[in-house]
C-alpha cells in the first residue's frame, strides 16, 4: 500500500508528489499518457500542431458537449464528429509541457469577488476559503521552485509581493515591445512586462531558453519551461505509472480504498493507498468521480449533496489583432519587426477593476504577443480571401508569399472571469461509451452575457494600442467559446457541504482521504492564465497533507 | 504515371494506401464509365490548386498516402478524401464526359469554381489545399519538402531541436 496515489501530473498533482515523496513518503502517480522527456522533444508542426500528438485521438476518446445559447435553447455537438476537443497534453507533465508559461497571480480581490463586486444575476459568485495573503508564501515557492523570469513593476493593481523581484530576470524582448511601450506612453497606459515561467539561464539542473520561436503549444527541449515534469517530476522519487486510466475509484462510506486503471494493453490493475489526490483537469476529474457512484455515493463519490461538475468555469474573453506592414515601416524597422525567437512579453492590467456608470466592476488582463510561428497554419489563413471565398492557384501562392514575408501579426488574448452558472457543468452520459467501455464526458457549456460586455470593453481597449502603433486590419473577436486549455471549477472549495465539494484544505467534504489539487477547487477563476495558481495552491495543499501525515 | 521508387514512402504504407492507387469505377447513370486512379487525380488536383508545390518538390501525391494510413487522421476524414475523389470525377464525366484527368487545364480550373460553390466542393478543396501545404512546409522528415525548398520560399526557419522520426 501507498502512502500517496496521485492520479494526474501536471501542475495540479506534481508539487503534491515532490513535497510527499521528498519527505520520504511513498508516492505512486497515474498518468494517462507516455513519458516524454527533453530528448523526445522537437519542434515538428506536423506531429505536434496538425496531428496533436499528445492528444487521444476523439474517435477513441471524446466529449458530448451541449452549448446553451442566449435563447435558453440547447446545441448538441458529439465531439467526434465536430472534432471539438478538450483534451490538453496526455503526457507526464500534463499540458504544463505545452504551456506558454505566461505566468499571473491572482489579485486579492480575487479571493472575495462577492463581497467586492457584489452578486450579478443568473451567477454563483462566491468568496474563496482563503484569501490571498494565504496563497501569496505558495506564489512565492512557485517563483523558486518551478523558475519564474520576468521584472516586477509598478503599476495600479500589481499584487502584495513578500519578495522585491522575481529569482529570474527578463527572457530577451523582441525591438517591437519599445514601440509598443511608447504606445502605451503615449495612451497613458500601463505597459507592464509579463512574467514567465522560463528560465532564462541555465538553473535548477535545467537548460536556459533556446529561444526557438516555438515555445506555446510545444513542449520544451532544453527544460527550460517549468513543466511540471521538468520542474518536479524529474526531480523526486515520486513512483510514475505511464499509459495508466484510470476508471473507477472505490469507497466505502468514509474512504476511498483503491483507484482501478487500466493499462495500454486493457489489463485492469488495483493501487491501495491511505491518501487519494485527484488532478486530472477539472472535467476529466469529475467524470471520474461521477462514474465511480457506489451504494455510499449513488449519485457519484463525494457528490451526495449534488455539487460535482457543477460551477464549471473557464477563461472568458476572447483574442484580436493587428498587421504589420513592411510598405509603412524603414529597412531598420523591418528588421526589427522580423526578430525571430525573441518574446514579446508585454500586457496590460490597468482595467482589472473598472467603472462605469458609477459601478466598480472587475475586469481583467491583456496579453500582446506575435502570431505564433506555426508556418502552415500561417499560410492556411490565406485560403480564404477578404470576401471570404475561398481561393487557389498562383493568386493563393501570391498571397501567401506577400503575406508572410513582408507583414507581420501582433495578436492579443483577453482574460476575464467566466462567471460561474447553474448552467455550466460537467455531466456523464451513460449511453456513451469510450474506448476503456467507459462513460464519456458531457460538457454543459454555458457563457454568462456579462462575461462578453466585459470582454469586449478590453479588446477596446487593446485595440487602441495597436492603432496607435501603426498596425493596420484591426480586428477582435469576443465571444462564449470555451478555450479548452483554460478550464477551471466543477468541484469548487468552501465553507459550506451544501455549496462546494472540497473544504478550505481541497479535502472532500464527504470521503475524508479524498483531495482534489487540480483547477477544479477555483470557485472563481480570476482573469489571468490559471497555472500559477494551481501550482500554488497544490503547494498549499501539499503543506497541510504532510502536517496530516507526520502527525499520523 | 506516378514514380513511386525515388520516394521514401515504405511499400507497407503504400499498400495500406491501396485506395489511392488502385483503380476506382466512376459510374454515371448507373453504367460503369470510367476507371481513375484516384492518386493521379488527387496529384493533378494538387499542381490545380497549388503548381508551386510540385515545382518545388513537395511531393504532395506521394504525402497523401501518408495522410490516408495516419494514426491520428479521423476515419471520416480518410472517407472524406475518398469520396471527393469520386465526386469529382462524377462532376466531370457530368460537364464534359471524361474523368478530371482527361480535361484541360481551362476545363479543370472551370470545373473547381462549379465545385467551390457547393459545400462538399469548398471543403474538398480546402482539405487537399490543406494538405498541400503541409507537404510543402512541413518537415522533410516526412520525405516531403524536398532540401526545406518550402521554408526557403518563405524565407521560415524552423524552430530546433527537428524531429528525429516522422509521427505516423
Amino acid at each position: 500500500m501507498y502512502d500517496v496515489c496521485i492520479v494526474g501530473s501536471g501542475a495540479g498533482g506534481a508539487p503534491v508528489a515532490y513535497e510527499l515523496s521528498n519527505a520520504g513518503f511513498s508516492v505512486v502517480v497515474l498518468e494517462k499518457g507516455k513519458y516524454y522527456k527533453e530528448e523526445d522533444f522537437s519542434k515538428d508542426e506536423l506531429a505536434i500542431s496538425r496531428r496533436d500528438m499528445y492528444s487521444p485521438k476523439l474517435e477513441d476518446e471524446y466529449h458530448i458537449i451541449k452549448e446553451r445559447t442566449q435563447d435558453g435553447s440547447i446545441e448538441v455537438y458529439d465531439g467526434r464528429e465536430y472534432s471539438w476537443s478538450f483534451w490538453n497534453g496526455s503526457m507526464v507533465g500534463g499540458s504544463s509541457n505545452l504551456m506558454s508559461g505566461y505566468f499571473y497571480r491572482l489579485k486579492p480581490n480575487d479571493f472575495r469577488l462577492k463581497s467586492t463586486y457584489g452578486e450579478i444575476k443568473g451567477a454563483n459568485v462566491v468568496d474563496w476559503p482563503i484569501s490571498y495573503e494565504e496563497l501569496e508564501p505558495f506564489y512565492t515557492k512557485v517563483e523558486d521552485v518551478i523558475g519564474v523570469s520576468g521584472e516586477v513593476k509598478a503599476h495600479s493593481f500589481l499584487e502584495p509581493r513578500s519578495t522585491s523581484k522575481f529569482p529570474y530576470t527578463a527572457l530577451q524582448e523582441n525591438g517591437v515591445t519599445k514601440w509598443f511601450d511608447k504606445a502605451c506612453n503615449e495612451l497613458k497606459f500601463e505597459s507592464i512586462p509579463i512574467p514567465r515561467a522560463i528560465l532564462p539561464i541555465d538553473a535548477l539542473k535545467r537548460g536556459a531558453c533556446s529561444y526557438s520561436n516555438f515555445c506555446g503549444s510545444y513542449p520544451c527541449a532544453t527544460g527550460a519551461k517549468g513543466s511540471s515534469r521538468a520542474a518536479l517530476l524529474q526531480k523526486c522519487k515520486a513512483k510514475i505509472i505511464t499509459e495508466a486510466f484510470v476508471y473507477q475509484l472505490i469507497s466505502d462510506k468514509s474512504k476511498i480504498t483503491q483507484v482501478k486503471y487500466f493499462d495500454s494493453s486493457g489489463k485492469s490493475h488495483t493501487i491501495k493507498a491511505k491518501i487519494f489526490i485527484l488532478a486530472a483537469q477539472p472535467i476529466e476529474t469529475s467524470r471520474l468521480l461521477l462514474n465511480s457512484k457506489n451504494s455510499f455515493f449513488p449519485n457519484g463519490l463525494a457528490n451526495n449533496n449534488n455539487q460535482v461538475g457543477k460551477n464549471l468555469i473557464f477563461s472568458a474573453g476572447g483574442t484580436g489583432k493587428g498587421r504589420f506592414y513592411f510598405e509603412n515601416l524603414s529597412k531598420n524597422e523591418q528588421e526589427t519587426l522580423m526578430q525571430r525567437g525573441l518574446f514579446f512579453n508585454r500586457s496590460l492590467q490597468q482595467w482589472y477593476e473598472f467603472e462605469a456608470e458609477g459601478k466598480k466592476y472587475k475586469g481583467g488582463t491583456i496579453d500582446f504577443l506575435f502570431e505564433h510561428s506555426n508556418i502552415i497554419s500561417r499560410a492556411m489563413r490565406e485560403i480564404y480571401d477578404d470576401k471570404g471565398n475561398i481561393t487557389w492557384g498562383r493568386d493563393l501562392e501570391r498571397k501567401i508569399k506577400k503575406t508572410l514575408t513582408t507583414s507581420r501579426v501582433l495578436t492579443f488574448e483577453v482574460f476575464n472571469d467566466w462567471l460561474p452558472t447553474n448552467e455550466c457543468f460537467v455531466s456523464v452520459d451513460e449511453s456513451k461509451k469510450d474506448k476503456y467501455g467507459v462513460n464519456v464526458g458531457v460538457i454543459n457549456l454555458y457563457g454568462h452575457p456579462h462575461d462578453l460586455k466585459v470582454g469586449e470593453f478590453l479588446a477596446k481597449k487593446a485595440t487602441e494600442v495597436l492603432e496607435k502603433m501603426g498596425a493596420k486590419e484591426i480586428s477582435m473577436s469576443i465571444s462564449s467559446s470555451p478555450p479548452p486549455n483554460l478550464v477551471a471549477g466543477g468541484c469548487r472549495f468552501g465553507e459550506n457541504p451544501k455549496t462546494s465539494v472540497l473544504d478550505k484544505n481541497c479535502k472532500s467534504h464527504e470521503l475524508e482521504n479524498l483531495y482534489i489539487t487540480d483547477a477544479s477547487f477555483m470557485p472563481t477563476g480570476g482573469s489571468v492564465p490559471y497555472t500559477w495558481t494551481i501550482y500554488a495552491n497544490s503547494f498549499r495543499v501539499a503543506k497541510h497533507l504532510l502536517g496530516v501525515m507526520m502527525e499520523a | 504515371m506516378i514514380e513511386l521508387k525515388n520516394y521514401a514512402i515504405s511499400r507497407r504504407l503504400l499498400l495500406k494506401s491501396g485506395f489511392l492507387t488502385i483503380a476506382l469505377s466512376i459510374f454515371s447513370r448507373g453504367e460503369l464509365f470510367a476507371e481513375v486512379v484516384p492518386l493521379e487525380t488527387i496529384a493533378l488536383l494538387q499542381e490545380d490548386l497549388f503548381p508551386l508545390a510540385k515545382e518545388l518538390e513537395s511531393r504532395s501525391d506521394l504525402y497523401m498516402l501518408i495522410i490516408l494510413s495516419h494514426s491520428k487522421i479521423a476515419k471520416k476524414d480518410k472517407k472524406f478524401i475518398r469520396n471527393g475523389v469520386k465526386w469529382l470525377n462524377e462532376e466531370a464525366l457530368s460537364e464534359y464526359k471524361k474523368i478530371y484527368t482527361k480535361l484541360s487545364s481551362k476545363q479543370r480550373q472551370s470545373l473547381l469554381q462549379k465545385i467551390s460553390k457547393e459545400r462538399w466542393g469548398e471543403h474538398f478543396i480546402y482539405t487537399i489545399l490543406q494538405y498541400t501545404l503541409e507537404s510543402l512546409l512541413g518537415d522533410p522528415i516526412y520525405g516531403i519538402n524536398k532540401n526545406q525548398k518550402g521554408w526557403e520560399w518563405l524565407e521560415h526557419k524552423s524552430g530546433y531541436p527537428r524531429p528525429k522520426s516522422a509521427f505516423l
